[in-house]
Parts: C-alpha cells; structure tokens; sequence
C-alpha cells in the first residue's frame, strides 16, 4: 500500500514525501501555538526567537552544546531502535542513563583511574558505565526469557528504581555524596577529575562539543549497518516478526533477546556517561533530567530509521537549548517549551495514521 | 511505636494511598482494556491545578473537585483519541501528554496565580462517622475523613462492579485480552477503550483534585511528582486485579509514610530504599517471583479492526 | 476421512459456466447472484450464484484457495462483496459486519476460534450481546437448555482456555444456535475433531437443518459431503463449477470438477478410499502394483529388524513430556525408523503429535527418555544441532514455526543456514537471491519470486518452500513431517508426497505424523497409532489394517 493512499483516497490531496512533510507540519503548528500563547503572556515572540535563535546555534558554544545535548538524544534512540528490530521495546532509557552516570562518577572518583595514560582515565568509567546500564538492560531481557516478563513493564519500573538509585547514592556519603564539610552540603558527587572528563574536539572550552560526537556517528553508522546488511540484524528482525520460526531455523532467541536488550542499555549508559564526563562533571539526583525520555521519543517518532534518530536528536537537541535561552534571555517561562515539546511529540505521534503505518502485530 | 505514633502512621499511610488508589482503580479499567496510559501523571497533574483554579475562583472546594474531573476527562479524551481513534503509539502519546502537562501547568499557574504563591483555597469538609471514629488506632484516620474520601471509595467499589458484572466489564476483558474475538462478536474496540480511558481520566480527576485541594490546599509546580507512575507500579503488583491493587497501594502509601517516620539521625531505612520499595515489589511481581502475574495480552497494542 | 481421487476419471461431466439456481423457491433462505470478490488484483470469487433452502445443508465443496473461505465470509459480513448481490429470505441482504450478519439470522462457526480464551464459556457467549447488569446464572440455564436441544453438551462456567478442542468446536456450535440463525456457515468444521465425533457432530447438523435451519458447510472431505450434503456446490479457482443433487451424484466427476484435471493412476500417493459412499476406488492389488514399494518394504520388514540399533535413522526411546500445567502429553513414546523406510503415526490432532513436533524440532525439552538421529543423542539438543544433524522437520503449523510469513521467500529459505551467505558478519543478499530461485525452479515454487513476501504464496506452495528448505539438507538422515498436506489441494498433496518419497529412496528415514489416515495407509511401511500420549501399536500399513489402526485412533487397544 503507498504510503498517501488512506489520506490521500480520502480527501483527494497527494501529499510528497509524507514521512517528512507531516512531521513537520506539525513542527510548525506546535511553535505556532508557542507563539501565540507567548504573545498572550506579553512576551516579546522576536525578543523570544533572537535569544532561541542565540542559545540554539548562536555561537560555537550554542551550537557545541546543543549537539551534545543531541548526542545523548541520538545514543538512547540509537539503543531504542536496535531493540525495536527484534520487537523489544526498551522505555528504560532514563534508568539506563541514570546508571551510566553512576558508575561512571564511581569509577572516575574512587577507581584510582585518574592517573592512568594511555586515555584509560576517560576510557575506564566510560566504560564502567556503560557496561553497568548493559547489565541494567540485560536484566530486562533476563527477565523476558526466564519469566515472559513484557519489556515495556520491566524497563519502566527499572527506571525508577534506578533514578531513585541515584539519589540515593548522592544522599549517602557511604556511596557517592561529597564529604559533609558543613550543613549546607549540598547532596552530590564530588567533580570527576579533570583527567577523566571526555576531551573536546576542538580542545578549546569555548567550544564544549565532545569527542562523544565522533563516537556517536561512528555508532550510528554501524546501527545502520547492523540493521540493514548484517546476520545480526536479519536475525533480530525474524525474531522481532516471530520468536518461535526463528527458534526453529537455530537462531538462538534467548540469547539474541538478552544481548540486544543489554546492547539497548548500553548505548542508554553511553549516553549518561557523557552526560557526566562531557557536561555535568559531577553527579546529582536530577542529572538524567529527562534524557531519557526524550530519547525514547526520539525513538519512537524515528520509526526504526538511523536517519530519522539522527534528525530528530539533533532537532531536539538544539530544541533544548534554544528554550534553555529563551528562558533566560528573553525571559520566557521555561514551561512554554515543555509545552511547545509535548505538542511537538503529541502531533507528530498522532500523524502516523497519515503516514499510514498499520500497527503490528494487530 | 506507641499508640499515638501508630494512628499518625495510619493516617499517613491512608493520606498517600488513597490518591494513589483512586488513580489506580481508573487506569485499571483502561489497562483491563489494553491500553497503557503512562499519561495518567499527567491526567493527575492537570486535574490537581484545575481543581485548585476552580476551588480559588468559585470559593467551593466541590465546584474545585468537578473542574479536577472535567479536566481529567478533558486530558484523557487527548490520549483516547490519539491512542485509540488514530493508532498512535500509547507509549510516545503518554510521555508527551505528560510533558505537556508538566509544561502547562507550570506555565498556568504562573500566569493566574504566580510562580511562588502559596495562597491557599478553601478546603473540604469532614465528615465523622459516629462512633466508629472513636476507635482507637484506626479511627481517626478511616472514619473520620474529608468527604470527598469517601465519595471517592465508592466510586472505586462502583468500578468493582461495573468490571464484574455489567456488560462493558466483559466487554473490557475481552478488548484487553483478544481484541480480534471481541471485535468479531460486534464488540467496536475503539468505543470500549474509549470509554475505559475516560474513566481513568475522570478518576485521576478526583486524585488530583484529592492531592492539591484536598492536602495542601494550593498548587505547586509538579506536585504529583510520579504518583501516576506510581499507581501504574501498584496495578502491576495487584496483578490487574482491583482489589490487590488498592492493597498494593495501601502498602505503598505505608512505605512512603515510613519515611516520615524515621528522622533524619536513625536512618536504620534509607528514604531511597523505602521509595524504591514499590517498584521493586512490582518488579520482583512481574517477574511471577511474588504470585505469578500476567497482563491482559493486548496491552499497549493497537488495534485495528479487520473489517 | 479424507477423500482424494486417484483415478483416471472418464467423466461426461465437464466443468461448464455454472448454471444459475433461478427457481426463486418460497423457502429460500440465501440467494447469491453474481458475487465476485477481488483483493486488488487478485479475485478471489467471480461470479458465484447459489441458493440454499431451509431444511438444506448445502456442502461448499473446492481445494484451497477456491475461494470457499471468502464466500462464507462475504456471507458473514466479514468482507463486503466486489460486485453482485445476495437475498436473505427475499430481502435483499448486505451485512456490514458480522454483528449485522448475526442480527440477521447468519451464524457462523470458524475455522478458527473466535472465543476469549481467558474468560468462561457464559461470559463469551454474553459478549456483545447484553447490556446493563449481567444476569449470568439465568444465561447459563438457558445456553445448557439450547445445547441440550441439538444433542451438545457445554459447562457454561468452564473458562475456555481450559476446553480441549473438541469442546471449543462445540462451544462455536452452541454460540451460534443461541441466536437460533436461519443460516449456518461451518468453514471446516471437522478438521479438529476426533472421527468418533465426527458421526455426532453431523448429526448435529442434521438436527439442524431438521429444525428449518439451513446448513452451508465447507470442505475438502468427500465423505462428509457424501454423508450430509442435500446438495453440493463445486468451487474452483473462485467459480462455482457444479452444483449437484447428492442423490446418485458420480463422486468421481466431483472430484474431477474439483481439481479441473485428470488424476494420473499411478497417484497411488492420494488413495482416495471411497468405501463409505459405496464405491470401491482401489483395490489392494491395485494400490500394491501401483504402489510397490508399500508392500514391498512392508514385508522386508522383519529382516531390517534384525539389524544393530545404530543403524536407526531416528529413534525415539520412552519419551515422556508434560506440559506447562503439569498434564503429561506423551507417554512413554517408542519409535524406530529405520534409513529409507517412511513411518507413520497417525492420530486425531490433539493426541500429543503437536508436542512430539515440538520435541523434535528442539523447541520443547522431554519430561524423560531420549531420543537419537543415528549415533547421536538429541535429548537436549537445539535446534541448530538437530538441523546439523541432517534432520529436516516439516512443522504442523507452517506459519507458526515452519517460517516466519512476513519475511521474503528467500528469507525464509535461507535462515536456517544463514552462515553460508555471511561474510564479514554482512549479509550476501546476491547469493541468497541466486540459492532461492535455484530451490524455486527445482521444487516448482509457483506465484512467487526469491523477494515475494511468503505470507503472499498459496498453501501449497508455502509448503514446497518449507520442502524445499528441509529436503536440501545434505545430508539428509531423518525428515521429520507433521501434518504435511493439511489444507492443500489434491495437486498440492501429490507433490508433497512425491517430494517425501524421493527423500526415503536417497536414504533418510521419515517420519510422518498425520491425522488423514488414507495418506498414510498410501505412503507409509509401517504405522504407530497414537492415543492420548501413547502408542497404541504398529501395523504395516496396509489397507485391511484400516480398521485396526482406526479402532487403536480411538483409544481401543487392537
């Protein structure tokens, strides 16, 4: 079935392209809402779009931090996808994050690592936290297999149990809060050593963008890869169309469903590990701040594509950051974005039936 | 623990858990019918500032209790129509209502009352049950509650019966278990989730409006502060059933009670674990170590009719 | 049992346009006039016209893909039809959906369930059809009351996951009369029922039609058509061929109308046993001269036997399995096949066959006992050692475990062995491509191409690309088949046997699970009964063991 051929048969209107023109339909609709509701509030909508437009690409720092920002989107929707293939879907992707950023704090503060050359000072709790949010998935998938657990339940409890981790480990100076020096302490992590934060690309601090970029692309091109050419891939997705024939012509689905769940989380701790070492430097309860989730929608509303991961990251990304400027140069409520995002997400979910994409599995 | 500690307990316990229980009973129904609405936070939200615009504007904290329903029901009616009309993903569609809850919200109360005011709106009445409240320990806390309470506990046995032994119950079950039978035995799916996605909302409408006018009496930014996801955690460890689900949510609203219990110098129980203590219970469920627990089969599914 | 012509039918009877039923009889329940059905490009039905009578069971007769299906559909208001139009009791008739088709007096019982299986049979039987408050106890005298009249017997309280199959196909039943229909579609209703019912679920029918009722049943089993049918109408490729008056109908010019051609005599493969309509097809000398190898092997039975026991392709050795519930589906099975020898074990489904499959495929593990391909223990191995092992299974049900339907044709041909097309962990699609249409050509795969969607292929020809998967093993030890020509048509049936009997001549031993016990009786040496989980006995496979062997299928011990 083309894909304009519902709405399209319907209403007479051919649509090109309908994959991209309705999403961003619905783009421009939700910032004209933003707009409007702007103007009600007497904010000034170009005073509002200059200080968007400064804090999103304004400056090489805008831009470099917005595409970090992007960087951490596009490594959970990375992960989300490449589950999705064997029809597992992962919504842990906060959780995932939040224990990348522990075990990376961990890792950079008290594994002695900080002293290491070679990079193993970087290396070691990148990895550290990426291996722990591997697990974190894994369980899920552990989970599945042994119990016929359903995924979307156990990822979303997981996340909670691992913000709420989190907080903990910065409430408690027996796990990773800074020593009590006076009352006022506030409930986080010490810095990570200098040595072990990701260096920049361009080594000047002005320009904040990470070599956790380079590593994204590289991992993006080699989902896209694993997705279309590999074994791996083709695997995933008979296992994602049916378990049970792929169990049958020896595909091993228990271990597939467990190391691709575990590959999910992977790249969900990645992405927290950067956050930590590329950008916050120190861990505190609130630092996945919604990472995750947003990352899950980057998945979902990517509909299985490298490509569409890739945009939409970078286009929430730089989302953030402009709202993030708005708010404090153009004095606009920071809820206005929240709210312009959710209508964003909102519109472009509820335009897949125009995009025509029966549900599986229906 | 003397007598005293123990009734403060009790009423604590109850003060958390019957939101969560409200909240609960509504989106069970959903859930009974396959659709997972992770926005029910959101539904809570929204309602818990409408219910407090409203009590501020009329003075009458039942006018603020009807304006939390109607913008429950407004919120939900959004998810209905995106989830189940036009098939979108219920999981990206509840996230983002979410966000957009959130963000509203915020941004509402700010422009009608002021980001910080904590100016308070009339409250509901109590209603004592004679004698029974004299009991010792409980009393107290079950028998002499806000009205609304009450009102609320019967709408949750209403919803027992409902799933029980009317039509739309087995209709529920049916949708949520093989949509494919019941769509063939003339049952139309999409008004069924419907109608179940409106009863969530409209009872998160009484939960939300029970956490702002029937607590604190004001808004503050964010204040259900996961008790959507929460309520979702105890359906998962009542099994989808709905009377182990307001157990569930008994015990939850006693782990958050413990925290309130220990001061901060004997912290035997860290407040994280006792937080953490509902998902896990719910995880450690799901995973049929505690009883063996089986969602309705066409969860989070779209359904498409054949016909 | 199951009816397939092996003769060279010389019949008069050619297949002609369809004469149109016009007698507009005052009992007329249903008129079709000129019902054509496409799915885009593909008609399904064209140009059927048809007419059932009350008191009538008017059996629809045609191979798969003949378009039986989609009528009792369009009569359901499942699908809507193309173009024609259809009379209901005069009135011109056009369901929207099915709860119009029910409300109209059109009941349906399908070929696959359409209960709830975790809710009881009352509420089941409510859905849909009640409102307001549920009054579940009077219901349920009632619907016992109703089962009662038709001679059924139904818990209403049972929960329907619990029902066997049996039950379930009753419950189907009981859910149509309920709404006391003018017209009863059954789409195949007997595939699942063991032959012991079968005699009382045609009484049912008849019952049925006694009562004023009109009876449209669908299938591909000659002996039931011979044993209810009023009439029969002949489908093939979509159009109604014939329509017959059961009284003194040839059945050979029925069968000839259904396939559209002549059966060659050495079809041995097919022996279509008509001795329940009266006449003789095939005596045994005939079925042993086309056929010599059946006796032949037969009688060299014994001296094989003598043989070491390594020298078994496939043994099976006091296997025993209990399922999720805790109910032990096989007992103690003990099976021998020897290289080049074909076993049968034949059955009505439900009789543990499915989980023998299971077990073989290395989808399910044994409770106890073991089981070998040659020299090698396969107790626990997985499926990717049991292919190793040169087995090739041929899955009970096809789309479930025999290939996954949404992936392309060459997908499916090449999963299993996926690491001869790898490299460098990426896939080769040129080489899969080329190894596909390669197995397409020799296996004659028709309608389909290496990147056509295999959920798009026929039966039949689904069943060759599973064939043509297993059968290429190499090498090939053990094939093992698990209701290999269910819902295929006679042409279909022959290849597929053909295809089983070329693997036992190049050496593997096979074995053959089946519910159709003519086909087995034709192409197996020996059969092993199964009986809930248990082997009743082995007999050679001779057509005067018939009787014996259909005694063990129900449970009497020879």
């Amino acid at each position: 079935m083309s894909s304009t051929s519902t709405f399209a048969a319907r209403s007479g209107i051919r649509i090109p392209a309908p994959a991209l023109v309705i999403p961003l339909v619905a783009i421009v609709a939700s910032f004209a809402v933003g707009f409007a509701l702007m103007d009600v509030t007497g904010s000034s909508i170009s005073d509002a779009i200059a200080a968007f437009a400064q804090g999103a690409f304004g400056s090489p720092y805008a831009i470099g931090t917005s595409l970090n920002r992007a960087i951490a989107l596009g490594l959970v929707g990375l992960g989300f996808i490449l589950a999705e293939r064997a029809n597992l879907i992962n919504v842990g992707g906060e959780g995932q994050i939040a224990m990348g950023g522990i075990f990376a704090t961990a890792v950079a503060l008290y594994g002695g690592v900080a002293g290491l050359p070679f990079g193993l000072s970087v290396l070691l709790p990148v990895l550290a936290g990426t291996l722990a949010a591997a697990a974190w998935g894994a369980l899920a998938g552990l989970m599945k297999i042994r119990f016929g657990t359903n995924e979307v339940i156990s990822t979303l409890l997981l996340n909670f149990i691992a913000l709420l981790l989190v907080y903990w480990s910065v409430q408690s100076v027996h796990l990773l809060r800074q020593p009590a020096t006076f009352a006022g302490t506030l409930p986080q992590s010490l810095s990570v050593p200098d040595s072990t934060e990701l260096p920049l690309l361009t080594g000047d601090p002005s320009d904040p963008i990470h070599i956790g970029a380079v590593v994204a692309i590289i991992l993006a091109i080699i989902t896209a890869i694993v997705l279309r050419r590999s074994a791996f891939g083709l695997k995933l997705k008979a296992i994602g169309l049916n378990p049970l024939a792929s169990r049958r012509a020896g595909i091993r689905t228990n271990l597939l469903t467990v190391l691709v769940l575990g590959l999910s989380g992977a790249f969900g701790g990645l992405a927290g590990t950067m956050m930590l070492l590329g950008n916050q430097d120190y861990l505190t309860a609130g630092f996945s701040s919604g990472y995750g989730f947003d990352g899950l929608v980057v998945g979902l509303l990517s509909r299985g594509s490298v490509l569409g991961v890739v945009a939409v990251a970078i286009f929430f990304g730089f989302l953030r950051s402009g709202g993030i400027s708005m708010q404090i140069a153009a004095h606009v409520p920071a809820a206005l974005v929240t709210i312009v995002q959710g209508i964003i997400v909102v519109a472009i979910a509820g335009s897949a039936i125009l995009i025509d994409r029966t549900s599986r599995r229906a | 623990m003397n007598l005293d500690t123990l009734t403060v307990y009790i009423s604590s316990t109850l003060h958390f858990a019957v939101p969560l229980m409200l909240a609960a009973s509504g989106e069970l129904v959903s859930e009974a019918a396959g659709v997972l609405n992770l926005s029910l936070e959101g539904m809570m939200l929204f309602a818990a500032f409408f219910a407090i615009w409203g009590t501020s504007i009329s003075g009458d904290p039942w006018v603020g209790l009807l304006c939390g329903i109607s913008s429950g029901l407004i919120f939900s009616a959004l998810q209905a129509i995106l989830s189940v009309r036009l098939r979108a993903n219920q999981l990206v569609v509840g996230i983002g209502l979410n966000i957009l809850a959130l963000g509203a919200t915020t941004f509402l109360n700010r422009e009608i009352f002021g980001a910080l005011s904590r100016q308070l709106v009339p409250g509901f009445g109590l209603l004592e049950i004679p004698g029974l409240s004299s009991l010792p320990i409980i009393g107290p806390s079950l028998f002499h509650q806000y009205y609304v309470v009450y009102v609320g506990v019967a709408l949750i046995a209403a919803i027992w019966f409902v799933l029980r032994f009317t039509a739309y119950g087995v209709e529920c079950h049916a949708v949520g278990d093989d949509p494919r039978s019941a769509d063939w035995a003339g049952v139309s799916v999409v008004r069924v989730r419907t109608i179940a996605i409106l009863v969530t909302g409209a009872m998160a409408g009484v939960s939300g409006t029970l956490i702002s006018v029937g607590d604190i009496r004001t808004f503050t930014e964010n204040m259900t502060n996961g008790a959507g996801y929460l309520a979702i955690a105890a359906i998962i460890f009542g099994g989808w059933r709905l009377w182990p689900t307001v157990g569930a949510c008994l015990l939850f609203g006693g782990a958050m009670a413990l925290q309130f219990q220990f001061s901060a110098a004997d912290s035997l129980v860290p407040t994280a674990a006792l937080l953490m203590l509902p998902y896990v219970l719910a995880l450690l469920s799901v995973a049929g170590l505690v009883g063996r627990q089986v969602p309705p089969s066409a969860l989070t599914i779209p359904f498409l009719s054949s016909r | 049992m199951a009816a397939r012509s092996s003769l060279a039918i010389a019949s008069s009877e050619a297949a002609t346009a369809p004469s149109v039923p016009r007698a507009a009889a005052r009992d007329e329940v249903l008129e079709l006039v000129g019902i054509t059905k496409s799915f885009g490009s593909l008609t399904a039905v064209a140009d059927v016209s048809l007419a059932v009578r009350a008191g009538e069971v008017l059996c629809l007769l045609g191979e798969n893909g003949a378009g039986k299906s989609t009528l009792c559909n369009m009569i359901f208001g499942v699908y809507r039809p193309t173009t024609g139009l259809m009379h209901l009791v005069g009135a011109p008739y056009a369901p929207a959906d099915p709860k119009t088709a029910l409300e109209a007096g059109v009941g349906m019982v399908h070929q696959h369930f359409s209960v709830v299986p975790s809710m009881s049979v009352v509420d089941n039987l409510l859905l849909g059809r009640s409102r307001g408050v549920l009054k579940r106890t009077a219901f349920a005298d009632e619907i016992e009351a109703r089962a009662a009249e038709f001679g059924l017997k139904v818990d209403p309280w049972r929960i329907v996951k619990e029902m066997s199959v049996g039950e379930r196909q009753r419950l189907e039943i009981v859910k149509c009369l309920m709404a006391r229909p003018r017209l009863l579609l059954l789409d195949e209703p007997t595939a699942v029922l063991p032959p012991e019912e079968i005699g009382s679920f045609l009484d049912v029918c008849r019952r049925i039609a006694d009562s004023g009722g009109a009876l449209i049943l669908v299938t591909h089993k000659l002996a039931e058509v011979a044993k209810i049918a009023d009439r029969t109408a002949i489908l093939r490729s979509g159009r109604i061929v014939d329509t017959v008056p059961m009284r003194g109908a040839n059945m050979k010019s029925i069968v000839q109308d259904m396939i559209g051609r002549e059966l060659g005599a050495a079809d041995a493969a097919v022996g279509l046993d008509l001795a329940e309509t009266g006449e003789r097809v095939g005596s045994t000398a005939r079925v042993a001269s086309e056929n010599p190898g059946a006796t032949a092997f037969a009688a060299a039975a014994t001296p094989e036997s003598a043989r070491s026991r390594s020298a078994d392709a496939l043994q099976i050795d006091a296997l025993s399995y209990r399922d999720r519930n805790g109910a032990l589906r096989l007992n103690e099975i003990t099976i021998q096949v020897r290289p080049g020898e074909i076993i049968g074990v034949a059955g009505v489904e439900g009789n543990g066959q499915t989980e023998l499959g299971l077990i073989l495929a290395g989808i399910e593990r044994p409770s106890s006992g073991r089981w070998f391909v040659g020299d090698h223990e396969m107790t626990d191995a997985t499926p990717r050692q049991i292919t190793a092992a040169g087995v090739g299974i041929v899955p009970e049900d096809r789309h479930a475990v025999g290939a996954v339907v949404d992936m392309t044709v060459a997908d499916n041909l090449c999963l299993q062995n996926l690491k001869h097309y790898v490299r460098f962990g990426l896939v080769r699609r040129s080489a899969m491509t080329a190894a596909a249409e390669d197995l397409i050509g020799r296996y004659d795969v028709r309608g389909a191409g290496p990147q056509t969607r295999f959920a798009s292929l026929s039966g039949g020809n689904q069943q060759k690309v599973v064939l043509a998967r297993e059968l290429t093993l190499d090498p090939l030890t053990v094939l093992i088949a698990a209701q290999p020509t269910r819902g295929l048509d006679v042409g279909a049936v022959e290849t597929v046997y053909g295809h089983i009997r070329s693997a036992c001549k190049r050496g593997a031993g096979v074995l053959l699970i089946s519910s159709e016990l003519d086909e087995l009786i034709a192409v197996s040496h020996r059969i092993a009964v199964i009986y809930r989980g248990r082997i009743m006995g082995e007999l050679p496979a001779l057509p005067s063991n018939r009787e014996a062997i259909g005694a063990l299928m129900s449970g009497n011990a020879a």
